[in-house]
């Protein structure tokens, strides 16, 4: 047989205030101590002896009863040392030579110790069980023996009547016959299994144990507490048996007596020698799984027993008793609670559950497969066992109540620490998240009472957060040096494992409070690293992601982990607690905790900087940087790229019509185009608006912002700033580009107080970057309503993973960022000064004027290029009614005309030299007053086209200083109603003899009849007198012109002949062109062709009537003069028929048959007479350019008193060439007196009797007398 | 005798919490281990480490006035004892497949009982004494007020329980069965 001893090596001996339990709970107890000692030559066996006993005293009180024995083992270093006197004894003190086999020896040694035990067994409970000793035993719910010296030898005579002669025979045989290496492992055993490290005893005072012993003495007491120390010590000694029949007599003594503490003590007991005997047996016990009851139910019941014994057991009313009552109960909770646990976790009742409880570890042995914490493994375990979690639980719960504040700090504290680990093993984590924060507060308890009594502590409210113990170096301030504080440094051993503590009780509840990293270097720049798609979602992916956790609870905690960490001190840590949970909470915090943990942070911030700590917070407070937009330019400094295509290109007008032609209302190419690199000059200065957002509710404050760029080199300075609480805040930021190329903003580097700058990339919001952000916000919220996996580890974890792989997968995507052009350095022109006050200018309706503007070069550079472009506001009106397309083709015209050659100002290109540097230009312009205009700008563009870089030559940049002006029309002269009339010749003498009559007629020479009349009215509205002219240039005819002064308010009439005109079919089959090359332009009239034929005749006649005559104004008296336009006026079809020349001339003439009488002919009349036959020649002559058959109708009235030959219509002329002339005759008769009129009308063959533009006409008038 | 009604979304978020004192007695059955101390959840445990996470900003001044002395149950302690229940409810309700889980768990004076809907809401209810038919009763009340407050498009599984209606309807069933 076998035989094994167990020790315990416990790290601190039992506190003295566990010495009442040295009756009660012997095992709590060392029973022996071993002191090892090296020996060299020179040091003295009495020397070490006293050393040895000197801190042996230190340890134990000195009246107590344990250790029983006490050895110090002294080795010796070399072999064969012969200076120790061996003459000198010391009890307890072994040399141990130097041989070769020392562990057989050791074991011998070790032998001797155990049999001294046994023997001090022996000694104790002769002691016990004479009657004095048992009145000791009994007297009080916790009894102490006084040191044995001070009892009387056990007198055989003062033992009663009792079974006390049986004991020593059973008590010495152990000690004397057995060998000494059979004693018992049992009590280390025992201790192992509960687990809980050097517990209390309980020392209440039993109220009637003390009646019992004042009645009588040593006689009366009950025996059974004596029977329980026996059955202990049996239990110690190894021997089970022995100790279970103490154990039974014991038990059956409580049972009818009122000792629930003893009673319990020994139930314990028995359980525990159900373990050792089932250890003992092995794996034996393993097939009794077939009876109905489980092998342990037997020692859980037991144990339950107890428990609710020691729940029972009266209080005491001493505090420590009651402390070490609380201990107790705790004690057997915990090694009912190991035994399931040991149970559960080796799948059954067996051996591997035997030495799972053996072990002595405070942490529960949890096998290896429980170590993931699976669910299913941890269900499998109980479907085995039988036993489920939540039974575990429920026995272990029993131990948490109100009585853990009678316990000690530290027996609170190991407790607790237990309580956790078995929650922990179970799974229990939340349960587990508890129990810690208990611990925590039990911790913190012992930390601040600690700092408190050592004296340094601060003498005014600082708070135990500054953990600096300060005072004064001098207690007497001298007043030449003054205060110096001494910080005294404290151990940080042991904050790493409180700080891990911290972080779990959090990530229990949900809250990583390492999302903000801690790290050494503050000045590192992370700008190399390509741009991480995790980093740029994050703020996404955490502001969807669902709310988990309890925010209650979650505040609550964290602001008890930065309060722990705040009294470590950890001053990085605080902040990062603190700050990780603003970031985390931000959404649940209220404004008061959000201020708290802010101020906390900065605060330990600024002091962890003071102590010169070198680790820093990294950036926390999520992507402030909402947009980064480069400010836009000062707009004389913007350049323009240009083709160089441009460089010598005349004024062209179509982009003046062409204004907002573009077809399309969405032309996505030009937004495309419109949105290409900025462009910006190098070595200027740009600026860029940075948007930032602050969603805490205090001010944000950040050391250092600025820009992260890349590709050309970049000049900037970061700032500092604020951001005011809750808000969007814009900061400009200013640098400049110092080569040319492409500017990349990536993003802004941020850098909080006390912290490492982050960078935060901004890419463009591309169309696949939307789409992107769009797709990763479906993915979260589509994952987020399902709550498939309950539990901690099924919200959180999952979710993380299934993000990680889709940006896996989409790792290959690039960002665009903000890009802008550098381009080289540009000359710079300003308008130095200009002829415009004001920068007003007042013109009349039609005034021609110019104005002058002076231009400086206010850069190194030589301007060699320069162009002007002018805008005024009449030309968007008229180009938006052109590309509405409204308009008649005529008002078209009308509106091209005026855009094209009247704009308002003009520029002759002159030739443009060098504007060197400092040097001024002044440029003239013409101006041109159009009613409607009100303002008006002069853009004049710029540019150094010499250009050093050949290669890029196609392009050249240009710059552009304009000049707004402000422009006032005064419309001061009205035309209206201009009418042409016919102007009839009266033959050379008229029949008025008026000589002012006939000195007008003579100098508009009327010598023709191919004149008509131009007459128009012309309004002065104005306040001052105008001298208007009207001037007419023709063809072939002299230069005429006819000058009126209108004054102020009055209408004039002027009036000019002009010569008729015929204008060729060719002309007039053209339709009304347009100025510009416009397509698209579809005739939108639905004239008929006749309609439009007339249309286009009016509008060519109109154009040649406008040729011919013009109109001017000159101020009366004054320098302004300008043009008097016409085009307002409607040309209609009677001024037409006027105008136009006929085709064809006609001359009517009457004569007699007989060739020698002529019909008298005066004043246009002619005198036939009555009755007599007269012959009417028609000449008719082609006047028109091409060769016509004309017919003419003749026609008389009154008819009825007319004989005609033949018939007077259609009558046949022939075909004429040109210019030809031919005559034709025909007879009448007057049959009366009278007036007669005979009209003549020419028409050219198959012209319709309605188409006046193919006839011709004319009359003569017959006065016919009577004789 | 209180009870303490949390009605915990499946994020373990509580969207709606009520505190119910009833009438009935409380079942005093201390042990004397605990005769001179109040329950747990009145018991300024662990103080020190309140006093200092409460009370060292604001009240700087008047350290330790923040501190809750004596008196009511401290709520931190109760919603502790809450979440801490749901280990194991939620180990429960993996294997059973039952609505109502009577006593699932006891704490110090606590025992808690559960209600779990088809949605994977918990309600969870602190409760001191025996209860058992009247709990029933009271958690199929709260569950059709729910389900009615759910039936609402606007309402999700984690959106907080704001509605008066659901308040005062549940609090006269607490009044009734509880």
């Amino acid at each position: 047989m076998t035989l094994e001893v167990i020790f315990t090596f416990p790290t601190h001996p039992p506190p003295r205030s566990h010495s009442p339990l040295s009756l009660l709970r012997p095992s709590q107890f060392p029973l022996a101590v071993i002191g090892v000692a090296s020996c060299a030559q020179i040091d003295s066996l009495n020397s070490l002896y006293s050393q040895f006993d000197a801190s042996l005293g230190d340890i134990f009180p000195p009246g107590g009863v344990y250790p029983l024995v006490k050895n110090c083992f002294v080795f010796e270093e070399t072999e064969g040392t012969e200076n120790l006197d061996p003459g000198e004894t010391f009890p307890g003190l072994i040399v141990v030579p130097r041989i070769m086999n020392r562990k057989l020896h050791i074991g011998t040694l070790l032998g001797v110790i155990c049999s001294q035990i046994l023997a001090e067994f022996g000694v104790l409970i002769r002691t016990l069980e004479n009657p004095l000793g048992n009145e000791y035993l009994n007297a009080t719910l916790m009894p102490v023996l006084p040191p044995l010296s001070e009892l009387p030898p056990p007198l055989d005579s003062l033992s009663g009547p009792d079974q006390a002669p049986k004991f020593p025979s059973h008590n010495s045989q152990p000690d004397v016959s057995r060998p000494s290496f059979t004693l018992s492992a049992a009590p280390n055993l025992k201790r192992n299994a509960s687990s809980t490290g050097n517990g209390p005893h309980q020392p209440p005072l039993g109220i009637q144990a003390q009646k019992k012993r004042l009645s009588t003495i040593g006689v009366s007491s009950s025996h059974g507490r004596l029977y329980k120390v026996l059955g202990d010590f049996f239990l110690m000694a190894g021997r089970t048996e022995d100790a279970m029949v103490w154990y039974t007599e014991a038990v059956q003594l409580f049972k009818n007596s009122h000792d629930p503490l003893w009673y319990a003590c020994t139930l314990e007991g028995m359980a525990t020698v159900a373990i050792i005997d089932a250890w003992a047996i092995g794996q034996g016990l393993h097939n009794s799984s077939s009876t109905v009851k489980e092998p342990w139910t037997d020692v859980s019941d037991k144990l339950q027993q107890a428990i609710n014994l020691y729940l029972r057991t009266p209080a005491p009313d001493n505090e420590q008793i009651h402390a070490l009552l609380a201990f107790l109960y705790c004690g057997c909770v915990l090694r009912q609670t190991s035994l399931l646990f040991a149970i559960w976790s080796s799948k059954g009742w067996g051996p591997l559950a035997f030495t799972t409880m053996l072990r002595s570890a405070t942490k529960p042995y949890v096998p290896p497969t429980l170590e993931d914490g699976n669910w299913v493994n941890l269900e499998r375990l109980s479907a085995i066992t039988g036993i489920s979690r939540s039974s575990i639980s429920a026995v272990l719960t029993q131990m948490h109540g109100p009585w853990l504040l009678h316990l000690g700090q530290r027996e609170r504290i190991s407790i607790l620490t237990s309580m956790a680990t078995f929650y922990a093993s179970l799974g229990y984590q939340r349960k587990e998240a508890y129990i810690l924060r208990e611990v925590l507060g039990c911790l913190l308890d012992l930390l601040v009472c600690g700092r408190e009594e050592d004296g340094y502590s601060q003498p005014s409210g600082i708070p135990p957060t500054a953990g600096l113990g300060i005072h004064n170096l001098h207690p007497v301030p001298s007043a030449s040096w003054g205060a110096v504080g001494v910080r005294v440094s404290e151990s940080p051993s042991g904050n790493e494992s409180i700080l891990r503590l911290l972080k779990y009780v959090c990530k229990v509840l949900g809250i990583n409070l390492d999302v903000v990293g801690l790290a050494q270097d503050t000045l590192k720049r992370t700008s190399e690293l390509p741009p991480s798609l995790n980093d740029y979602d994050e703020d996404i992916v955490q502001e969807l992601c669902e709310p988990s956790g309890w925010p209650e609870l979650q505040v609550g905690v964290v602001r008890e982990a930065v309060a722990v960490a705040e009294a470590l001190p950890d001053f990085p840590t605080v902040a990062q607690f603190a700050l990780s949970s603003l970031k985390m909470l931000q959404s649940v915090l209220s404004p008061g905790d959000q201020y708290h943990l802010y101020s906390t942070a900065t605060r330990a911030l600024i002091t962890a900087h003071r102590r010169g700590d070198a680790r820093a917070v990294e950036y926390w407070s999520g992507r402030p940087i909402v947009s980064i937009s480069i400010a836009p330019l000062p707009a004389i400094r913007i350049p323009l790229e240009k083709p160089r295509s441009i460089q010598h290109k005349a004024n062209d007008l179509k982009p003046l019509i062409k204004g907002i032609a573009d077809p399309f209302l969405y032309n996505p190419r030009k937004a495309v185009a419109g949105k290409g690199n900025t462009l910006v000059v190098q070595n200027d200065v740009l600026e860029f608006v940075i948007t930032l957002q602050n969603p805490y509710i205090f001010d944000l404050e950040l050391q250092e912002l600025s820009l992260s760029t890349s590709g050309v080199s970049f000049k900037s300075k970061p700032v500092q700033l604020v951001i005011p609480a809750g808000t969007l805040h814009q900061v400009v930021l200013s640098g400049q580009a110092t080569e040319t190329g492409t500017l990349t903003i990536r993003g802004c580097f941020v850098q909080a107080p006390g912290g490492i700058a982050r960078e935060y990339i901004l890419p463009l919001y591309t169309t696949e970057e939307e789409e992107r952000l769009a797709r990763k916000r479906r993915t979260i919220t589509s994952e987020n309503g399902r709550s498939k996996y309950p539990g901690l580890e099924g919200c959180r974890p999952q979710k993380r993973s299934s993000t990680t792989t889709t940006e896996s997968s989409a790792g290959t995507f690039t960002f665009r960022f903000l890009e802008c052009k550098v381009v080289p350095d540009q000359p710079l022109l300003r308008i130095r000064r200009s002829s415009v006050t004001h920068g007003a200018l007042m013109l009349y309706d039609g005034e021609k004027s110019t104005i002058r503007i002076t231009l400086e070069n206010v850069s190194p550079i030589a301007v060699d290029f320069l162009h002007c472009a002018f805008e005024d506001s009449t030309i968007v009106p008229a180009q938006k009614a052109l590309a509405e397309g409204n308009l008649s083709v005529f008002e078209t015209y009308e509106t091209e005309n005026s855009l094209i050659n009247n704009p308002v100002f003009s520029w002759d290109q002159e030739e443009v030299k060098v504007i060197a540097h400092n040097q001024n230009f002044t440029l003239t312009l013409g101006c041109f007053g159009k009613v409607g205009c009100t303002n008006g700008t002069i853009h004049i563009s710029y540019a150094h086209t010499h250009d050093p870089q050949p290669q890029d030559s196609d392009i050249f940049y240009l710059r552009q200083v304009s000049y707004p002006l402000t422009v006032t029309v005064y419309h001061m002269l009205e035309c209206s109603k201009m009418d042409i009339l016919h102007f009839p010749s009266y033959g050379t003498s008229p029949s008025g003899t008026d000589n002012t009559t006939k000195d007008r007629f003579s100098t508009l020479r009327i010598d023709d009849d191919d004149w008509c009349l131009f007459s128009l009215e012309v309004r002065n509205t104005y306040g001052a007198p105008f001298d208007v002219t009207l001037e007419r240039t023709q063809d072939g005819e002299a230069t005429a012109s006819s000058t009126t002064t209108i004054p102020p308010g009055s209408v004039s009439r002027l009036v000019m002949t002009i010569k008729k005109i015929l204008i060729d079919e060719a002309l007039l089959s053209k339709p009304i062109p347009t100025l510009s090359d416009r397509q698209f332009v579809v005739a939108q009239s639905s004239l008929s062709h006749r309609e439009e034929q007339a249309q286009r005749e009016l509008f060519w006649y109109r154009e040649e009537l406008f040729k011919c005559v013009r109109g001017r104004w000159r101020e009366t008296g004054g320098a302004r003069s300008g043009v008097l336009s016409f085009r307002a006026q409607r040309m209609t079809l009677p001024m037409l028929e006027a105008f136009r020349k006929e085709i064809a001339h006609i001359t009517l003439t009457l004569c007699s048959i007989h060739e020698l009488s002529e019909v008298p002919y005066r004043a246009a009349q002619f005198y036939p007479q009555a009755n007599e036959f007269v012959q009417l020649t028609m000449k008719v002559t082609n006047l028109t350019s091409s060769s016509v058959v004309f017919t003419v109708d003749l026609e008389t009235t009154p008819l009825e008193y007319v004989l005609h030959e033949g018939v007077l219509t259609d009558l046949p002329i022939g075909h004429l060439q040109s210019g030809e002339s031919r005559e034709i005759a025909t007879s009448l008769c007057f049959l009366t007196a009278g007036h007669f009129e005979i009209s003549a009308q020419v028409r050219g063959f198959g012209a319709s009797e309605t188409d006046n533009r193919r006839m011709a006409r004319t009359y003569i008038t017959a006065v016919v007398g009577s004789g | 005798m209180s009870h303490h009604l949390f009605l915990l979304s499946p994020s373990d978020t509580p969207l709606y919490s009520l505190t119910h004192q009833s009438t009935k007695p409380v079942p005093s059955v201390t042990s004397p281990l605990a005769s001179n101390l109040p329950t747990w959840s009145t018991s300024a445990f662990a103080g020190t480490l309140t006093a200092l996470s409460g009370a060292s900003s604001a009240t700087q001044h008047t350290t330790g006035g923040a501190v809750r002395v004596g008196g009511g149950q401290d709520r931190h302690v109760i919603q502790m004892i809450a979440n801490a229940g749901l280990d194991v409810i939620e180990d429960v309700m993996r294997k059973e497949n039952m609505m109502y889980l009577k006593s699932v768990d006891k704490f110090n004076e606590w025992t808690i009982s559960a209600f779990i809907t088809p949605g994977n809401m918990k309600f969870v209810l602190l409760h001191e004494g025996k209860n058992d038919d009247g709990i029933r009763q009271f958690f199929m009340d709260v569950w059709e007020l729910y389900v009615k407050t759910m039936v609402n498009p606007f309402h999700t599984a984690h959106t907080r329980i704001r509605s008066s209606v659901f308040d005062n309807r549940v609090r006269a069933s607490a009044r009734k069965h509880l």
